[in-house]
C-alpha cells in the first residue's frame, strides 16, 4: 500500500488513544471512524469523572454493552439502506409485527402453540419479507424510501395491533431466554450477537462484490447501472437484510421482557437514525460502514447510560439524544456534495 | 476492423441517421466531427449497443455482430469514455477500475485485494497514472479520472481476450488544462499501437493535429471522409456546417466603439494571496477581455465583480453606483449578469423549461393584481426564443432536453430579457459546435449595440482578441498589461503570447 502519513486532524486527535503509531494514523483515517472513536472517548471520560469511576466499573460497562446490542443490530441493518442514499423507518412497524408472530407462535399464555426454536427463522423470515416488499415497492413501484418505508411502518403496526387485538402475551418457558440474558466470559450474549452480525457485514462491505455494489449504487445509482450493477436487486436484498436484523431483534426483545405486545416495537427508530448518524454513515449515501453504524450505537447508549447514571431528567435526556442528531450531520454531512438541501 | 454499414435509425419525427457508413481500422485515431444534431452521439451509441439500428449492419473482426446491451459490446472489446465520466465519485480508483468484474479477483469467496492492486498497477502504467489506488475518485483530477477509464477498457479488452479494442472518446479535452491535453494526446498516440481511437471533439483544431482519418457528418449523413494531414480547419468547418463562414468569424464589422461613459469602475478591488489591487473601467458597449494562465487571478476578479466571492478591499461601483461585496443577489438587481462556465450546474435550472428558465429575473414584470399572468409570461418568452434563435421544440421544453449551444443561448436570452447593465461571460462557447457558437457571437455584438458592457473570458486567445475592444493580461495576480484591439486592427496572438507567460 503507498504511504502517505502525514497524520491529518481525526488522527491527531486520537493520538493519545495510545494509538500513536503511524500506521495506526493511517488506518483511523482511512477507516472513517476516527472521530467517533475519540467521541466515545470523550463521553466516556466525562461521566467517570461526572460518576467518580462508578461508569467506569465493570457492571456498568456490562450495563452498556447489554443495552446497546439491541440499537446496534437495528442500525447495522438500517446503515445499509442509508449508504444505498435511502431510507429505512419501517423499523417499529416490521418489530411490532415481528413481536406479535412471536407471542402467537412461541410456547405462550393463551394457546397451545409451541415452535420451539424454529421462533429464529420465523421471525426473522418474517422481518426479511417485509423487508424485500420495502424494496420492491422502492424499486419496481419507484417509491422514494423515505414515504415507502414509512407507509409499510404503519400498516405493519396497524396489523400487529389488529392481530394482537391490542393485547399482551405473555410468554413461557422460552428456549431462548438462558440466551438472552446470559453472559460469556463477563460480555452479554446479545451483545456478542451484534458483533458477529458487525463483522458479517462489514466483511461482506469490504470484501464481495455485492459490498462494492452497495458503495457504488451510493456514490450514484444512474453511473452503477450504467456499469452493469443490478442496482435493483442489490437494493431489494439490503432491504432484506434490513428486515432480518429487525426481526432478530423483536424476537430478543420480546423473550427479554418475557411478553410480546405490539408497542415494544415503539421508540426504537430513533436511536437507530441516530446510531447511523453519529457513526458517521452520511445521509446522502456512498460513505460508513457497518463499524459506523455499530460505533455509532455505542456512543449514543454509552451517553444515555451516563445521563440515567446521573440522574438527569428524562425529558431532558430525549432533548439530548435530539441534539446530538442535529449535531452528528451537521458535523459529518458533505455539504459540497449537495446543491441543495430538500 | 470494425465497419457500419447503411446505418439508419429514426426517432418519431426524426431521422437522426440516414445510411450512415462508419469504418474503424486497426491502429489508427478517427476524428468524427459534426455539429449539435448531425448525429454523432446516436451513432456512437449505436456502436456500443446502448440504442439498436432500425438498418444497416454492423460488422467487427470480419463478423456480423448485433449488440443488444452496452455490456455486449464491452465483451467485443468495444467501450466509450462519456463526456461526464461514469466513474462512481465516492470509490476508489482501484475499485472503479474492476466494478462489476470484481468475480475474476474472487479467491475463497472473497476477493483478493493484492491481486486487485497488481492488475491495477500494471493497467494504469499504460496509461502513465502512478497515484494511490484507494484515492476516491471525487478527489482526483479530471485528467486522473478520464486516464482511469481509458485503462478501464483496456484492461476489459484483456479480460475478454479482444485484441486491438475499439476506444470512443468524446469530448475528452474540454475538462483539461492545455498541459493535460498535450499529455492525453502523447498518451492516446502510444495506446494506438494496441488500439483503434475514435476522437470526437468540438476543438478542430485538435482533431485535425492528432487523429489519421476524419470522418464528417451533417443532419445524419455522411459528408465525406479524408486523411487528417490533407485537411485544413476551415474546409472542415465549411463541409461540417455546410456554408463558409466569413473571414470575418467574430463579427468584427459589427464591433461598436464604446462610448464615452463608463459602466463598470473596479478601484483598488484586492484579495490577498489571490490577486493584488487592480484598477480598471469598462464603458458602455465595450468588450474588456480577461486574459491570463490559470493562477492569474482573472478568475477570481471575476468572481468579485459578480459577487461570488468576497474582495479584502476596494469598491465595485456601477454607473456610479457601489456594490455591495459578496453577495450574489445584490450584484444582479444592481444589473451585472453573469454567464457561468458551467451552465449545467449554475447557469440554468436543467429541470425548468425554456420559458421559466429566460423569464427567471423578470417575473415581476409579468403581475397582474400582484399575481403572474401566464400570457404575459408567455409573450415575453417566445420574444426572446425567436430573438435568440433558441432551437426548442416548444417554449414547454426543458432545458435539459436542448443541445448546449441552445441551453447557452437560453441563459444569455435570460440576461437579456432582464434589463442589465453589465454582463461578466465565462468562457460562453465552451463546448459548443460552430454553427451555435457563430450565433453565440452574434448576440455578443447585439448586446453590445444595446450599450451592454461585458467581461469576457474565452477558451482561445484568439477568440478573445476577436470579440474585444480592449484587452487586459493578467499574471501573477497582477494586471500587467492593456492592449487596445479596435476592429480590423487587431493585433495578432504572437504579439500578445510574450506577456501571458
Amino acid at each position: 500500500m503507498p504511504n502517505n502519513v502525514t497524520s491529518t486532524s481525526p488522527a491527531r486527535a486520537s493520538g493519545w488513544l495510545s494509538i500513536s503509531v503511524a500506521k495506526g494514523q493511517q488506518w483511523l483515517r482511512r477507516s472513517g471512524i476516527g472521530g467517533q472513536l475519540f467521541s466515545l472517548v470523550i463521553v466516556m471520560g466525562i461521566f467517570a469523572i461526572g460518576t467518580k469511576g462508578k461508569y467506569l466499573s465493570w457492571p456498568n460497562l456490562q450495563v452498556i454493552l447489554s443495552l446497546t446490542a439491541i440499537p446496534a443490530i437495528i442500525a447495522i441493518g438500517l446503515h445499509q439502506v442509508v449508504v444505498l442514499g435511502g431510507i429505512d423507518l419501517s423499523v417499529e412497524g416490521i418489530v411490532a409485527l415481528c413481536v406479535v408472530f412471536v407471542g402467537f407462535l412461541a410456547h405462550n399464555k393463551f394457546n397451545s402453540n409451541d415452535v420451539g426454536l424454529w421462533i429464529v427463522p420465523i421471525t426473522a423470515g418474517i422481518g426479511g419479507l417485509a423487508g424485500v416488499i420495502n424494496g420492491l415497492l422502492n424499486t419496481k413501484l419507484k417509491i422514494p424510501s423515505f414515504i415507502s418505508t414509512l407507509g409499510m411502518s404503519w400498516v405493519l403496526w396497524g396489523l400487529a395491533v389488529f392481530v394482537s387485538k391490542g393485547q399482551t402475551t405473555p410468554l413461557l418457558d422460552n428456549p431462548l431466554s438462558g440466551f438472552v440474558n446470559g453472559y460469556v466470559l463477563g460480555i452479554p450474549d446479545l451483545a456478542l450477537v451484534a458483533i458477529v452480525l458487525f463483522m458479517a457485514i462489514q466483511l461482506i462491505q469490504d470484501r464481495t462484490r455485492f459490498g462494492r455494489y452497495l458503495y457504488a449504487i451510493g456514490g450514484d445509482e444512474v453511473l452503477a447501472s450504467q456499469a452493469g450493477v443490478k442496482v435493483d436487486r442489490t437494493k431489494i436484498i439490503v432491504f432484506g437484510i434490513a428486515g432480518v436484523f429487525y426481526g432478530l431483534s423483536a424476537l430478543f426483545l420480546a423473550v427479554r421482557l418475557d411478553s410480546a405486545q405490539a408497542i415494544t416495537g415503539n421508540n426504537l427508530l430513533f436511536p437507530a437514525v441516530t446510531a447511523v448518524a453519529v457513526g458517521g454513515v452520511a445521509l446522502t449515501g456512498g460513505i460508513g460502514g457497518a463499524k459506523n453504524a455499530a460505533l455509532g450505537a455505542l456512543v449514543i447508549t454509552a451517553l444515555n447510560e451516563g445521563l440515567i447514571l446521573l440522574n438527569v431528567n428524562p425529558y431532558a435526556q430525549e432533548a439530548v439524544n435530539g441534539v446530538v442528531l442535529v449535531t452528528a450531520v451537521a458535523l459529518t454531512i458533505d455539504r459540497k456534495k449537495l446543491g441543495f438541501i430538500k | 476492423m470494425l465497419e457500419l454499414r447503411r446505418i439508419t435509425k429514426s426517432y418519431p419525427g426524426v431521422v437522426a441517421l440516414d445510411g450512415v457508413d462508419f469504418t474503424v481500422y486497426e491502429n489508427e485515431i478517427v476524428g468524427l466531427v459534426g455539429e449539435n444534431g448531425a448525429g454523432k452521439s446516436t451513432l456512437m451509441k449505436i456502436l456500443i449497443g446502448l440504442i439498436q439500428p432500425d438498418e444497416g449492419s454492423y460488422t467487427l473482426r470480419r463478423k456480423l455482430v448485433a449488440l443488444r446491451d452496452p455490456a455486449s459490446a464491452t465483451r467485443l472489446g468495444v467501450g466509450m469514455v462519456f463526456q461526464d465520466g461514469s466513474l462512481v465519485p465516492n470509490l476508489s480508483i482501484m475499485e472503479n477500475l474492476f466494478l462489476c468484474h470484481e468475480l475474476s479477483f474472487r479467491k475463497f469467496g472473497f476477493l483478493s485485494k493484492r491481486a486487485m492492486q497488481e492488475a491495477a498497477y500494471s493497467i494504469l502504467a499504460l496509461v502513465k497514472v502512478e497515484t494511490d489506488l484507494d484515492t476516491p475518485i471525487a478527489d482526483t483530477t479530471p485528467e486522473v479520472r478520464q486516464m482511469v477509464e481509458i485503462a478501464r477498457l483496456l484492461w476489459l479488452a484483456r479480460l475478454y481476450n479482444q485484441r486491438n479494442p475499439i476506444l470512443i472518446l468524446d469530448e475528452p479535452t474540454t475538462v483539461l488544462t492545455e498541459n493535460e491535453r498535450q499529455t492525453l494526446f502523447s498518451i492516446l498516440s502510444e495506446i494506438k499501437s494496441q488500439a483503434s481511437i475514435v476522437l470526437i471533439s468540438h476543438r478542430l483544431q485538435e482533431i485535425v493535429e492528432n487523429s489519421d482519418r476524419i470522418v464528417i457528418l451533417k443532419d445524419g449523413k455522411n459528408v465525406t471522409e479524408l486523411e487528417a494531414d490533407r485537411a485544413s480547419i476551415p474546409d472542415v468547418e465549411q463541409m461540417m456546417v455546410g456554408r463558409r463562414f466569413a473571414a470575418d468569424r467574430y463579427h468584427e464589422d459589427e464591433q461598436v466603439e464604446p462610448g464615452d461613459k463608463t459602466a463598470l469602475r473596479v478601484q483598488n478591488l484586492s484579495k490577498r494571496g489571490v490577486f493584488e489591487p487592480i484598477d480598471f473601467s469598462v464603458r458602455r458597449g465595450e468588450i474588456v477581455s480577461l486574459v491570463g494562465l490559470v493562477g492569474s487571478g482573472k478568475e477570481a476578479v471575476c468572481r468579485c465583480i459578480t459577487g461570488l466571492e468576497k474582495p479584502d478591499s476596494g469598491s465595485i461601483a456601477l454607473g456610479g453606483k457601489k456594490l455591495a461585496w459578496g453577495s450574489p443577489s445584490e450584484t444582479v438587481r444592481s444589473g451585472i449578469g453573469h454567464i457561468p462556465i458551467d451552465r449545467r450546474s449554475e447557469g440554468l435550472a436543467l429541470g425548468m423549461t425554456v420559458a421559466e428558465n429566460v423569464n427567471l429575473l423578470v417575473l415581476d414584470r409579468f403581475k397582474v393584481a400582484g399575481l403572474i399572468s401566464p400570457s404575459r409570461e408567455k409573450r415575453n418568452a417566445m420574444h426572446w426564443i425567436e430573438e435568440c434563435r433558441i432551437k426548442s421544440p416548444s417554449s414547454w421544453t426543458m432545458c435539459a432536453n436542448l443541445s448546449g449551444g441552445n441551453q447557452q443561448k437560453t441563459v444569455i436570452a435570460k440576461w437579456l430579457s432582464s434589463q442589465i447593465e453589465f454582463l461578466v461571460l465565462d468562457h460562453p462557447t465552451r463546448g459548443v459546435d460552430v454553427g451555435a457558437r457563430d450565433e453565440i457571437y452574434r448576440l455578443i455584438r447585439k448586446l453590445t449595440h444595446d450599450g451592454i458592457a461585458m467581461i469576457i473570458m474565452c477558451d482561445t486567445l484568439e477568440e478573445d482578441i476577436g470579440l474585444c475592444s480592449r484587452m487586459l493580461i493578467m499574471k501573477d495576480g497582477r494586471l500587467v498589461r492593456e492592449i487596445s484591439c479596435p476592429r480590423f486592427k487587431k493585433p495578432s496572438p504572437s504579439e500578445i503570447i510574450g506577456s501571458i507567460v
